[in-house]
């Protein structure tokens, strides 16, 4: 009998052993490579790129970087290790490592974030933004612009003119038609898209020939740059499936679009594991330089950091900062690319929230009390700074505005100024017989209890008391029928990310029209503001078509916000993405990030 | 038998409804599930507006329950909005077998979402319990024939320290020693993350591969208590009267502890693992977790995290029935076994 | 006994007891005695006793040491700190010192346990009593509805109401701290799913006491019901609940542990052993090792304590056991 036992566990061992020897296919990535440059500022409005991945822009060849080297210079073009001209043994395969599985593949459906940014590599925008968030044209010759006569004199008409050598992935040629379906199947009330914006505000679509598509909308609309056109399903797929349905809310197109508009198209997609795109010999701008590309879903960052120090993903996002210098020592580098959304607290200031908080200089003397600087540089390791507001780094907002610093004395002296001060000595602030206690809620993301918990302390410091409320994402950010605690008045400050419609600075939350209400239940101004200037300059910015003076009302709108302190940012919250050295020519913006994924390339596939 | 069958089936069906009730009105008020609907950005006025119209959300509790039990393609809906109803509804409903559709996957058929993710929870929960069984038989009998002895009060230690780590502690100490030391001191490491090496596919050598670490994760505490509790029936089929007339008469050792101590030490050990059976559908959620394994329990995490009451109640009814089958299954076997029980 | 004692006349050296013949198989001591003797012999039972009794003092006597505004106290100019003289388990990710924090979140994780394990023994014990003494319709209804329970796995029903009730708690001050009402709420949860083992064992015990003469006495003299129920068969069956009881304070710990863990249990700005790995495992790979190790050692040596303990007692409590 013990021998018997004894057998089984060598056994068992032996056996382990030599499945996992079997099996284990170490890839020889960079584990000795040197650290690689830290991310440089993050201040400029650009978005900063490592000098080693500088596209060598139309040139054939890859700058193969062989792993001992010193960051290549711009414009090298080191001679490759291999020959590359011979016949590439292995397709050209890059791994992205996604921690959230698309919910669906269909443009219309999907409000997800990995689903959207999917869509750029198998399904196509009109147009796409670059680095510098110019506009590329995809789907048309040119951008509508006054000048061209794409834009209407009223701003209400755009025309565009569609190129004519667009094809799906199977052949069919993509024309204005498509944009009409797409346009037609987004209103229609059987559908359960998740969204129709923009496409409630317009008055009709016409389509007068094969290659011209002209929206009219029913006011003049400043945002439709940033907003129209975001994806196409195929009228010759999917009209026949809606005809027969009368949705298109089963498709099974919507999981397996095999026929797609873009540089890639659709191979597989494996619930829980992973989705597969090859390359589209079709394509208009050019075929991609990479074969396929193959996404991974893994539950949590941690594993995704794993994946990506173990050499098993070329592409990663989202990455927390804690994480950057983990993925630097094993060779990762790391891009900072700003997509808008900044981190900050909003007050409640309707009738459920703290009276003191409708005081400007109670809000200013939060926004001096709380060391936001020290803790972006050691939490947050430096790798972002305090945001003056939600449009920082975009050039909407004015450029004279400087975030508050630390004063905990100003602080001070502003609540006593406001009549806020300590009458019964319990280290609590108070006035006409009401303590100074505030709700602080947020999500259960560990960064933001890490601050609530800082920002306790410091508002102790100068007299405030803080209850800290943390819920799970879906329940924060409920909306005002399904109790939503920051849509229902129940806390007095809320802290989260966010961002107007990047690179649009449109955003509705600051409109009285949207304050919710058993009436109106489905309001997005939680902080339950009604200022009438405000109101005013918000509805003005929306029909300004001309720059400039867009621009010019969003500085004040910026300025008034920052002032008024109606917003206090923490940290401005750009998208970290994690890319190995095998990937290079990565360009990523921040609207649309994989706008120049044709041009992407692996070294040492 | 039949009678008693017919009457164990019976009891069940209101049973089931007052589960799927209470999980039904529990769910409603877990989360909500057009907060975000997967975005960065809470949803815009007008979208939660049209798509809490659409989906029959703005019905009373009752109302959304008695859709989803027996369908709603007897009555029309208001799909546009104008407080008119006039489209006819399109569920069939639980009843007829229609599990409703998902609201996050919008437009996938529960069933689907479901079928996808079984195979991979059946094949790693079947393996596991496969070793678990196996495995605990050979240490609860070793450690009963043995008792007191060095190896026992080893065993025993053990089987303590396993079953009082909680899972995640067990698996991140795996990942820690097998994957993450191991290739630090060059030895072959052991992957950790999720069913396959894609670049590998899926082929069998891979799954079988990636399976070793969670599969040894979950063993390892229940083989703890397992055995510990087949060495406690053993121990007193063992001290009982026919055992030892058994070697008074000369019996073979071996036949003695097979044949007759085994099998009635066996007893309990059925009733415990036929009623863990249908629980094995539900996967594990917290090692599915760790080692990205694409199963049940990461299947109901995701959904639950989204407010998705068709998948969720989709889950919960389909191991609700296969309880109930099963806890039927294993008192008939229990009787089966042991002519001693009688049902009427 | 008393009687044959009185016939042996007195001895020299009355301190041996004089058994007679009767006496030497079973010799006169209470239940509790006897208990206590058994569980005496069981090594790991003593200590799993001891080191019991050594984390309640960590974790309540440490608070003497270590004040609660020592433990909160952040400086994010020490995060992550390595173990060293200054700071034991070393600091957490905003510079908290993690031994503080595990005194503090100790008492609490102590706190769901022993309130779960209560709730779930009142529960339990209240369910199994009536349904194994009235039987009947009584029986059926309370026994459908335990089934009911138990058929939806542990986890899933506890993740579904931890989000049913998370957030809605707000946080209690008690005794000049504040707590997250998320502790109320992962007491009444773990309480609320973990009745129905308890309650089909003591139905079962219920029901072969209740055929008893003892019982049929009772009720022949006209005792209340309720005090046949309490008085007369549940001290009879108090083993199997002692044992369920102890290993339910266990189950609970680790309970609460798996559920902090998924992130949908105690909030901040409470720390718990179990809400304290959460913030941890994603620190795996960076080798900050400390974040997890103490609180999980912590979690593993209590769980194990009493589960040494709740087995000491369950051989201890056997009836069947006819040794001392």
């Amino acid at each position: 009998m013990k021998t018997q036992l004894y057998k089984f566990l060598i056994l068992f061992t032996v056996v382990a052993l030599v499945l996992s020897a079997c099996a284990q296919k170490e890839k020889a990535t960079s584990t000795s490579a040197p650290v690689a440059p830290k991310v440089t500022d993050t201040l400029a409005p650009k978005p900063t790129e490592k000098p080693t991945e500088k596209p060598a822009a139309g040139q054939p060849t890859n700058t193969s970087v062989p792993p001992t080297n010193t960051p290549v210079p711009p414009t090298a073009t080191a001679v490759p290790p291999t020959p590359t001209e011979a016949a590439p043994a292995a397709p050209k395969v890059a791994t992205f490592i996604w921690t959230q599985e698309f919910d669906t593949l269909n443009p219309l459906y999907t409000n997800m974030w990995f689903s959207s940014i999917t869509l750029q590599l198998w399904n196509c925008y009109a147009w796409t933004f670059d680095d510098m968030n110019n506009p590329v044209p995809v789907l048309v010759k040119e951008m509508p612009s006054a000048d061209n006569g794409g834009i209407s004199a009223d701003g209400k008409t755009i025309t565009l003119k569609l190129r004519e050598d667009l094809v799906w992935s199977d052949g069919t040629p993509l024309t204005s038609e498509d944009f009409m379906f797409t346009y037609e199947m987004t209103m229609n009330i059987s559908n359960t898209v998740s969204t129709q914006h923009p496409y409630e505000l317009i008055e009709k679509v016409e389509t007068p020939d094969k290659y011209t598509v002209v929206t009219t909308f029913k006011d003049p609309y400043a945002p439709w740059m940033g907003t129209l056109w975001h994806g196409l399903i195929p009228a010759h797929i999917l009209k026949p499936v809606f005809e027969e349905k009368g949705n298109l809310n089963e498709a099974e197109w919507n999981h397996k679009p095999e026929v797609g508009c873009g540089p890639f198209v659709f191979k597989e997609w494996e619930s829980g594991s992973f989705a597969r795109f090859v390359a589209n010999d079709k394509y208009w701008l050019g075929k991609p330089k990479l074969d396929e590309i193959f996404m991974r879903f893994v539950p949590d960052d941690a594993s995704q950091i794993a994946a990506l120090t173990n050499g098993e993903g070329d592409l990663g996002t989202f990455i927390a900062n804690s994480d950057v210098p983990g993925l630097e020592k094993s060779g990762v580098a790391t891009l900072t690319v700003f997509s808008g959304y900044n981190e900050g607290l909003y007050f409640n200031l309707g009738e459920k929230g703290h009276p003191a908080l409708k005081d400007q200089n109670v809000r200013q003397a939060i926004a001096y009390a709380l060391d936001r600087a020290s803790f972006d540089k050691d939490v947050l390791l430096g790798l972002t700074v305090p945001a003056a507001t939600d449009w920082d780094n975009t050039p909407w907002v004015d450029p004279s505005i400087q975030p508050y610093p630390f004063d905990p004395e100003k602080a001070k002296a502003l609540l006593d100024e406001a009549g806020w001060v300590d009458s019964n000595g319990d280290g609590t602030r108070d006035k006409d017989g009401v303590e100074l206690v505030l709700k602080y809620g947020t999500t259960t993301r560990a960064v933001r209890k890490d601050f609530q918990a800082v920002a306790q302390q410091q508002l102790a410091e100068v007299g405030i008391k803080v209850d800290l409320l943390n819920y799970e994402s879906d329940l924060y950010f409920a909306g005002y029928a399904e109790n939503g605690p920051a849509a229902r008045g129940d806390l007095d400050m809320f802290e989260y990310s966010s961002t107007a419609n990047f690179p649009d600075p449109d955003v509705a939350e600051w409109l009285c029209a949207q304050i919710p209400s058993d009436a109106e239940p489905s309001g997005t101004n939680w902080m339950y503001l009604c200022d009438e200037h405000l109101d005013q300059l918000f509805k003005l910015q929306s029909t300004q078509v001309d720059f400039a003076a867009r621009q010019k009302t969003f500085f004040e709108i910026t300025k008034y916000i920052f002032d008024q302190a109606y917003w206090i940012g923490f940290w401005q919250d750009p998208d970290l993405w994690a890319v190995s050295k095998r990937l290079t020519n990565i360009k990523l913006s921040g609207a649309t990030p994989f706008f120049n994924i044709m041009e992407w390339d692996l070294v040492n596939p | 038998m039949t009678r008693y069958i017919i009457r164990r089936l019976l009891q069940a069906i209101p049973l089931l409804f007052l589960i799927s009730l209470v999980l039904f009105v529990l769910m409603q008020n877990v989360s909500d599930p057009l907060a975000t609907l997967s975005g960065r950005t809470p949803t815009r006025k007008e979208d939660r507006e049209r798509l809490t119209r659409q989906l029959g959300l703005d019905k009373p509790i009752i109302v959304q329950y008695l859709y989803w039990l027996i369908g709603n393609d007897w009555t029309k809906i208001d799909m546009n909005g104008d407080g008119v109803a006039e489209t006819p509804g399109i569920r069939k409903g639980v009843l007829r077998g229609d599990f409703g559709t998902s609201m996050w996957n919008r437009g996938v058929p529960v069933t689907k979402v479901i079928a996808q993710r079984l195979p991979n929870t059946l094949l790693l929960m079947v393996v596991a319990e496969l070793l678990i069984i196996i495995g605990s038989f050979i240490v609860g009998i070793y450690s009963a024939l043995r008792q007191y002895s060095l190896v026992d009060n080893i065993l025993t230690a053990t089987s303590f320290i396993g079953y009082s780590m909680p899972i995640f502690f067990t698996a991140l100490a795996a990942i820690y020693i097998f994957a993450v030391y191991f290739k630090r001191w060059g030895l072959p490491s052991l992957p950790t993350v999720g069913m396959f090496d894609p670049q590998e596919g899926k082929t069998t050598s891979q799954v079988l591969v990636h399976m070793i670490l969670p599969v040894f994760s979950m063993a390892f505490i229940s083989l703890a208590s397992y055995s510990r509790y087949i060495r406690g029936t053993m121990l007193e089929a063992m001290s009982q009267d026919y055992v030892r007339t058994a070697k008074s008469k000369g019996l073979p050792r071996r036949q003695i502890i097979f044949v007759h101590a085994l099998k009635n030490a066996c007893l309990p050990i059925v009733t415990v693992i036929g009623l863990e059976i249908p629980f094995l559908l539900g996967g594990a959620v917290v090692t599915e977790r760790i080692f990205a394994w694409p199963g049940m329990g990461r299947l109901f995490l995701d959904h639950l995290e989204r407010g998705d009451t068709p998948v969720v109640m989709g889950i919960l009814m389909m191991i609700a029935v296969a309880v109930v089958v099963f806890q039927l299954i294993t008192d008939i076997a229990y009787a089966w076994l042991d002519p001693r029980i009688r049902y009427k | 006994m008393t009687e044959s004692q009185m016939d042996i006349p007195l001895e020299p050296s009355p301190k041996i007891p004089q058994l007679s013949a009767d006496e030497i198989e079973s010799p006169p001591l209470t239940l509790a005695t006897l208990t206590w003797r058994r569980f005496r012999r069981h090594k790991m039972a003593i200590f799993g006793v001891i080191s019991l009794v050594l984390i309640v003092l960590y974790a309540y006597g440490g608070s003497f040491f270590v004040s609660e505004k020592y433990a909160n106290h952040n400086d994010t100019k020490i995060i992550l700190q390595y173990p060293s003289a200054k700071h034991p388990f070393g600091t957490d990710t905003i510079g908290r010192d993690i031994l503080a924090r595990t005194i503090y979140g100790g008492q609490i994780s102590v706190l769901i346990g022993l309130t779960a394990a209560i709730l779930e023994v009142v529960i339990g014990v209240l369910f199994g009593a009536l349904s194994g003494y009235f039987g009947g319709l009584i029986d059926a209804l309370l026994m459908r509805f335990t089934e009911a329970i138990l058929t939806i796995p542990t986890i899933f029903l506890l993740l579904v109401m931890a989000k049913y009730f998370g957030g809605k708690i707000p946080n209690i001050t008690f005794l000049g701290r504040t707590y997250s009402g998320s502790v109320v709420v992962i007491i009444v949860i773990i309480g609320l799913t973990s009745w129905p083992y308890l309650a089909r064992i003591v139905r079962a015990e219920f029901l072969s006491l209740k055929e008893n003469e003892f019982v049929l006495a009772a009720r022949a003299t006209g005792t209340p019901t309720w005090q046949i129920i309490f008085r007369h068969i549940l001290p009879n069956s108090i083993a199997p609940i002692v044992v369920a009881a102890t290993l339910g304070v266990a189950n609970a710990i680790t309970l609460e542990a798996y559920i902090s863990f998924l992130g949908l249990g105690v909030r901040a700005p409470t720390a718990t052993w179990g809400n304290l790995l959460q913030g941890a495992y994603s620190y795996i790979d960076k080798g900050a090792y400390w974040l997890w190790l103490f609180p999980g050692l912590l979690i593993v040596l209590i769980v194990l304590s009493i589960n040494f303990l709740g087995d000491g007692l369950r051989d201890a409590l056997d009836p069947r056991s006819r040794t001392v």
